[in-house]
């Protein structure tokens, strides 16, 4: 009886952890292949399999997962870029996971990701201020043959995308902010493209009363990035770098955002707020001030290049009445333009790193950028492609603005790291709280540069002229 | 029971009772001890998230104190050259010292968190996280008054669909649609909804109305935020609240109702004198409920404001994400695990939840 019920128990016991086992790596697995076929084009796959099947091959597919954007058209032109690599190379199977749009989320999904060390997602998109941070959960590139064509991109990503002497990440497109302005309302009122902020102020005010009187009572003159996340970070290093007012740490490691051209610059734009801006400016990410903009109801906009392509698609209101400007010019006399832009890594916990590796080096190559330049207006990382007739003619400010995105000012993401996301959420917040009101800029960047000294443990500078 | 007053054969009865509770015992703590453990246990590091192989140091209470550090200090007035205040010319109001020159900053940073005027002297509260005690209140606000309108809300919605009429059952089921709509789901159409133009539904209407010029952020001004996210969940968990309610309503035998109608007491007097109190356990049992869930409120939050106003959990997520910040993001959890503990023995004190009191 005793040893029959010590049985029985061990039996319970046992069966009892299986099913508990069991039940998490069941639910694990549903997960992902739910997530994996919402994104995967299956038709695709399918015939592929019994092409293959055709060929007598018996060896396995290698699957290799792309974690890719799906700002505007993006997501489609990964999948494109995954399927032209797909028909060079049947025996392996690009699957393309789509990523929230706010950069934020993207890296909280991520690190879930390579804190669990998981070989689910084989190669990520990573944006330009994440190198530095997450360099130890990625392979050397130039170990898998990126370092014959490095050189064929620009100096400042490749620089910025090596970490101790390692590529841990190959340019997949470049970013500057650029200012998108209607052509045909500044020929209606008569006005220049603004040069200045207060240029651009006038001219905001001047069509945005015009365009209410007119009976478009939604009309604004101005829309920007103005929530608390990154791009805000972005948008105020634009003002202030335009205003004389540096860079908020400087690459020798000095804080100087504390500064009279930047407190300047930061009140300015808090007036925009309600005036040229709707309120509704301090919730608006990329994509909500696009579709303002798209729908006919802005005279500008401070966007990145993607907004070009899709603002000439045939359902947009303001097809072919828009053209881009460099931002304008605070007190230093010259416009500055965030560098942005995404790059591809390779995750050191992949199943298939050469292989992966090999897909990253496809998306970043001449065809693929080209491709993606055309189709939807992302800026290629390859300097020879901006003499290029197709990129050109599909956008023609590629050429026009050559001189912004080569000289983008970078986020202090590199003098800063690893903490470039503390600091970078305490600029945001500090502006965030002028913009809202609820601080004056002085008070504001007074705190903000005691954070940052608590954060960062740098002295305190002047901004150097740029 | 005295112990040695048992026979054999109910010792062995107990012994075969502990061994048959062993495996559940070993999953709990599997499954429950050891994360919350675990938790406990990282709150005191300074581990980070993701940080591959970097080393991780015990600190102590360090993070704690870093949450939690709260001071007052009296901001003396400015004055002029006569030693009178000084009045700022803009606002007409009377100039203090600006607090950032008052607070402390060894050994650790006090940073303004509100300002607020007594017996006609002014103070300054200051914390090492102004982030993170604003978001306890928001979150404290947050559960006080949704979870006060639901109980409301759900008593009447449940009174109404427990009366006879026709097409009650219906009635019950389109009830319960907002419950059965994913949060974050519900939290993005009424992102929508609350769009600050005449896109979203709420401008639109409001502006035929004749309120407001049909550019209300709701999200993003000040004074909207928490009214706009308590009306998000009202309009979800009301009928979690009601259904809950219901069952309970259930219960009440009809004989009370028809014994009182002929004792001839009043439709108030029986609700107050049958209803409520047999409602009583069924109350309490929902208002737990909701309060603990309203403590823990990610979503709506996260969805509606992101990083322009925290709730505990979302501050917890951005901690642990944003600024990879494990360390710092377990006490947040340990903290609301402990504002959760009281909040419960607090009910269960107050409503008499425990059954064991007979």
């Amino acid at each position: 009886m005793r040893k029959k019920s010590l049985i029985a128990l061990m039996l319970v016991f046992v069966l009892t952890f299986t099913l508990f086992t069991v039940g998490c790596s069941n639910n694990t697995g549903t997960e992902t292949t739910s997530n994996e076929t919402s994104n995967e084009t299956t038709e695709n796959t399918d015939t592929e399999k019994t092409e293959s099947n055709d060929n007598g091959k018996s060896e396995e597919k290698i699957v290799i997962t792309v974690a890719g954007g799906a700002v505007g058209n993006e997501l489609e032109l990964t999948k494109k870029a995954a399927q032209m690599y797909m028909e060079e190379h049947p025996n392996v199977e690009v699957k393309v996971l789509d990523t929230p749009d706010l950069a934020q989320d993207r890296l909280g999904l991520y690190l879930q990701f390579l804190e669990a060390k998981s070989p689910e997602v084989d190669v990520y998109q990573i944006d330009v201020i994440w190198p530095g941070d997450l360099a130890d959960h990625f392979v050397d590139l130039n170990k898998y043959g990126a370092k014959e064509v490095a050189d064929d991109h620009f100096e400042a990503l490749i620089q910025n995308n090596t970490v101790d002497g390692r590529l841990v990440a190959i340019p997949w497109f470049t970013d500057a902010g650029l200012l998108y302005y209607r052509a045909d309302l500044l020929e209606k009122y008569n006005l220049e493209v603004p040069k200045t902020w207060d240029e651009l102020e006038k001219a905001a005010k001047t069509i945005q009363e015009g365009e209410r009187k007119a009976g478009n009572e939604d009309f604004w003159g101005f829309v920007w990035q103005g929530d608390a996340y990154e791009g805000l970070t972005c948008d105020a290093l634009e003002w202030v770098a335009s205003n004389g007012g540096g860079t908020i740490i400087s690459p020798d490691k000095k804080i100087t955002i504390n500064n009279p051209n930047a407190v300047e610059i930061i009140d300015k734009a808090a007036s925009w707020v309600g005036t040229i801006s709707p309120e509704g400016v301090t919730g608006m990410a990329e994509e909500d001030a696009r579709n303002i903009w798209q729908a006919g109801n802005a005279a500008f906009m401070r966007n990145w290049p993607y907004a070009y392509k899709l603002g000439n698609s045939d359902d947009s209101a303001i097809k072919g009445k828009f053209d881009v400007a460099p931002l304008p010019a605070g007190k230093s006399g010259k416009g500055a333009a965030t560098l942005g832009g995404w790059q591809l890594a390779v995750s050191k916990y992949s199943k298939h790193p050469d292989v992966a590796a090999d897909v990253a080096l496809f998306f970043a190559s001449p065809e693929v950028q080209k491709m993606r330049a055309t189709e939807g207006s992302f800026n290629p990382t390859i300097k020879s492609l901006y003499k290029d007739e197709d990129i050109l003619e599909a956008s023609p400010f590629m050429g026009k603005l050559y001189d912004v995105f080569i000289n983008a000012v970078a986020r202090p993401s590199t003098a800063t790291a690893p903490n470039y996301n503390k600091v970078s959420t305490l600029f945001f917040k500090a502006v965030y709280s002028v913009l809202t009101g609820e601080k004056d800029a002085q008070t504001a960047l007074e705190e903000l540069e005691l954070d940052l000294q608590d954060v960062t443990g740098f002295e305190v500078g002047e901004p150097k002229a740029r | 029971m005295a112990k040695n007053n048992m026979s054999k054969l109910a010792k062995r009865e107990e012994k075969l009772a502990y061994r048959l509770l062993l495996p559940t015992v070993l999953i709990l703590v599997l499954i429950a001890l050891y994360p919350l453990g675990s938790v406990f246990y990282t709150s005191f590091t300074d581990k980070t998230f993701a940080g591959a192989d970097k080393e991780t140091q015990f600190i102590g209470l360090e993070n704690y104190k870093e949450l939690l550090s709260i001071t007052i200090k009296e901001l003396p007035p400015i004055l002029d050259e006569n030693g009178k205040q000084k009045i700022d010319p803009k606002t007409n109001e009377p100039m203090y010292e600006r607090a950032i020159r008052i607070l402390p900053r060894e050994p650790r940073r006090y940073k303004e968190l509100n300002q607020f005027t007594l017996f006609g002297k002014r103070y300054v509260i200051g914390a090492t996280d102004p982030n993170f005690i604003s978001a306890i209140w928001n979150t404290l606000v947050f559960t006080v008054i949704s979870v006060a309108l639901e109980t409301v809300l759900g008593l009447a919605i449940a009174l109404v669909v427990n009366s006879n009429f026709k097409g009650r059952g219906i009635m019950r089921t389109v009830m319960l649609v907002p419950w059965a709509v994913i949060t974050v789901v519900s939290a993005k159409m009424w992102e929508g909804m609350l769009q600050p133009n005449r896109i979203g539904f709420f401008n639109t209407v409001l502006d035929k109305l004749g309120i407001g010029n049909g550019q209300i952020a709701f999200l993003t001004t000040e004074g909207l935020q928490l009214p706009s996210i308590i009306a998000v969940d009202v309009w979800k968990t009301t009928p979690f609240m009601a259904l809950l309610i219901l069952a309970g309503l259930q219960l009440i035998p009809d004989t009370l109702y028809e014994a009182a109608e002929i004792d001839g007491a009043s439709k108030l007097r029986q609700f107050f004198t049958i209803t409520l109190p047999m409602l009583k356990p069924t109350i309490a049992v929902a208002l737990v409920f909701r309060t603990l869930d309203a403590l823990r409120v990610f979503d709506v939050f996260q969805v509606l404001l992101s990083s322009r106003k925290y709730s505990m959990a979302t501050y917890n997520y951005f901690q642990l994400i944003g600024n990879r910040n494990m360390g710092l993001a377990s006490a947040i959890g340990v903290i609301i695990f402990i504002f959760i503990s009281i909040f419960a023995v607090i009910y269960i004190r107050m409503l008499g939840v425990d059954t064991d009191e007979r």
